[in-house]
């Protein structure tokens, strides 16, 4: 069962391309799309959950065509935005059940009673949310979404703003919504939750998937080790140096990234060749690839988008409601 | 029909809970009532409380139904709207429940106004006077909602829209025939009065108060309603996808 398969799935804001010919193909998983902050991620969810309209190509979600078949789509989905949207005046249960009645299951109090048992919050279920943390809501956010037993989640920045132990929690209830047979497509700019959670990522840059594939397989594509090398200064202002037995990876701030086969022998011949070049070294440290340095090698340096156009930037808020 | 529900009891339950909001949108119209009703020196009738009431209850209504469109703008600000329209359940109901809830709470506002109204001396109707105005005042709340979630739809932000509702709330008001009747109004502002929705609901229920039957008003009041839930929700669908 296919659960997401888009074709070219592209979107415009004016000028801007946002999303660029997307194909992607996501059975029974968790997908993480990653990038950074404007690369397209809410944008492929909103058109993916029947929010948006694509402007070119086709996205079907469970075999329904997003534009023709909107209902379908949604019959079959849970959708979480990355604003935390609950209402802090009602209970848990009352935001819980809200949700139950709309989608129209069978036996919404059981239901609710059901999905604020997964989310561990059944102790806490008549409080109003105004006294939840944001961990919390973010399960109650979670439980809303269980509440009619979709087949694919959309989760937006899932972890956005919470602390280490809300986010690792989160996660292992996202994994366990996977045991129960559900595809959860997530996006997220946090390498490292991806890296150890999701069965496969897409690494999304302006609107384009510049990698795809398994973390273990993505990470495959470097060399054994990763050096990470301070310099002083700005690195960006460099040529991209060359060096035997090594493969420059890109620079972010004043830390440059090689991959090597052998990063301990690595190490001394890095240090000559940028001595030589008259860079000086603050600090040199060896580590096993993260999916960060991958990102740094298909994408390039992470960097906020120069050049801020108010004008797209009006347009892009005004269609996203 | 029975996925709208939901809506209007979320809107219900959190209106129930913020207990200055549920006094405060009454202590305006309540000081019409007695500051003006009741204190103003007034040569055309004997009883200016009985004349002013209805401009009064029709005043709460326009203020309710306005409040629908800011509640609305807030779902669209703070994300719940785009949960809303991931729902399988037609899209529509989000407008519906918005503006059933903003007219039924109007209706409850009004209720309090009239027995204020009562209380410091109006005169009391019989049940079905009552009941034709219940209806005349509800028609106009429906008006004032859809008319205030369409702007709400249109518009990016909450100053804007707090911004507007501001802007043509007084203006309707005086240039309604809330504060006299068009025999003392001057000239100029009796074809504006003429013309103004508000008067066309507070003219209903005077005719009401007075055993008349306000039908031409009742069927221009449906009409219009009518017309304005048509434009909300051709701008719904087309700001939303």
């Amino acid at each position: 069962m296919i659960a997401i398969e888009t074709h070219n799935l592209t979107r415009y804001y004016g000028a801007l391309r946002a999303v660029d010919h997307l194909d992607l193909t996501i059975e029974n998983e968790i997908f993480g799309l990653l990038g950074p902050n404007g690369s397209g991620k809410t944008t492929t969810v909103l058109m993916l959950t029947t929010l948006l309209r694509p402007s070119e190509g086709t996205a079907s979600i469970c075999g329904y065509d997003v534009l023709t078949k909107g209902t379908e789509v949604r019959k079959h989905i849970s959708y979480v935005p990355q604003d935390m949207a609950v209402d802090i005046k009602l209970t848990g249960r009352e935001n819980v059940l809200f949700y139950a009645d709309l989608y129209g299951v069978d036996n919404p109090k059981d239901r609710t009673d059901e999905a604020l048992g997964i989310m561990e919050l059944s102790d806490r279920a008549d409080d109003l949310t105004k006294t939840y943390s944001g961990g919390m809501r973010r399960r109650l956010e979670l439980a809303q979404a269980l509440v009619h037993e979709p087949d694919v989640v959309f989760l937006d920045e899932p972890t956005l703003g919470l602390d280490v132990a809300a986010r690792k929690k989160i996660w292992e209830h996202i994994r366990s919504l996977k045991k129960t047979g559900m595809t959860v497509f997530v996006t997220t700019h946090y390498m490292d939750e991806a890296d150890r959670y999701c069965d496969r990522v897409g690494i999304i840059s302006s609107g384009r998937i510049t990698a795809l594939g398994s973390p273990p397989a993505l990470k495959a594509r470097l060399m054994k080790d990763v050096v990470t090398i301070s310099v002083e200064g700005e690195c960006s202002s460099l040529q991209e140096p060359v060096i035997e037995g090594t493969e420059y990876l890109g620079c972010t701030g004043s830390d440059l990234s090689f991959t090597a086969e052998n990063g301990r022998e690595a190490l001394p011949l890095l240090a000559d060749a940028l001595g030589r070049s008259g860079i000086r070294i603050r600090q040199m440290s060896l580590r096993e690839p993260t999916l960060d340095d991958v990102f740094l090698q298909v994408v390039g340096q992470q960097e906020e988008t120069p050049g801020f156009n108010e004008q797209k930037f009006r347009i892009m808020l005004r269609r996203r409601r | 029909m029975s996925a709208i529900v939901p809506y209007i009891r979320r809107d219900f339950l959190r209106w129930g809970r913020g207990r200055v909001a549920v006094v405060s949108t009454l202590v305006m119209p309540a000081a019409w009532l007695v500051f003006v009703g009741l204190a103003l020196p007034i040569r055309f009738t004997d009883n200016y409380l009985d004349f002013i009431t209805p401009g009064i209850l029709v005043m709460t209504m326009l203020s309710a139904g306005l409040a629908g469109g800011t509640l609305l703008m807030f779902d669209k600000i703070l994300g719940f709207m785009n949960k809303f329209l991931a729902l399988p359940a037609p899209r529509e109901n989000i407008l519906f429940g918005k503006i059933l809830f903003a007219s039924g709470r109007g209706i409850l506002q009004a209720t309090i106004i009239l027995a204020i109204a009562i209380l410091i001396g109006a005169s009391v109707y019989s049940p079905l006077q009552y009941a034709v105005t219940y209806l005349i005042l509800f028609l106009f709340g429906i008006l004032v909602a859809a008319f205030a979630t369409t702007v709400a739809l249109y518009l990016d932000d909450h100053d804007s829209l707090s911004a507007f509702n501001t802007m043509i709330t007084m203006p309707l008001f005086f240039t309604s025939s809330a504060l006299m009747p068009y025999d003392v109004m001057p000239p100029w502002l009796r074809p504006i009065a003429s013309v103004n929705p508000l008067s066309f609901a507070i003219d209903a229920v005077r005719a009401v108060d007075a055993g008349m039957m306000p039908s031409v008003q009742l069927a221009a009041l449906g009409l219009l309603s009518a017309g304005v839930i048509g434009i909300c929700i051709h701008v719904f669908r087309r700001t939303t996808v």
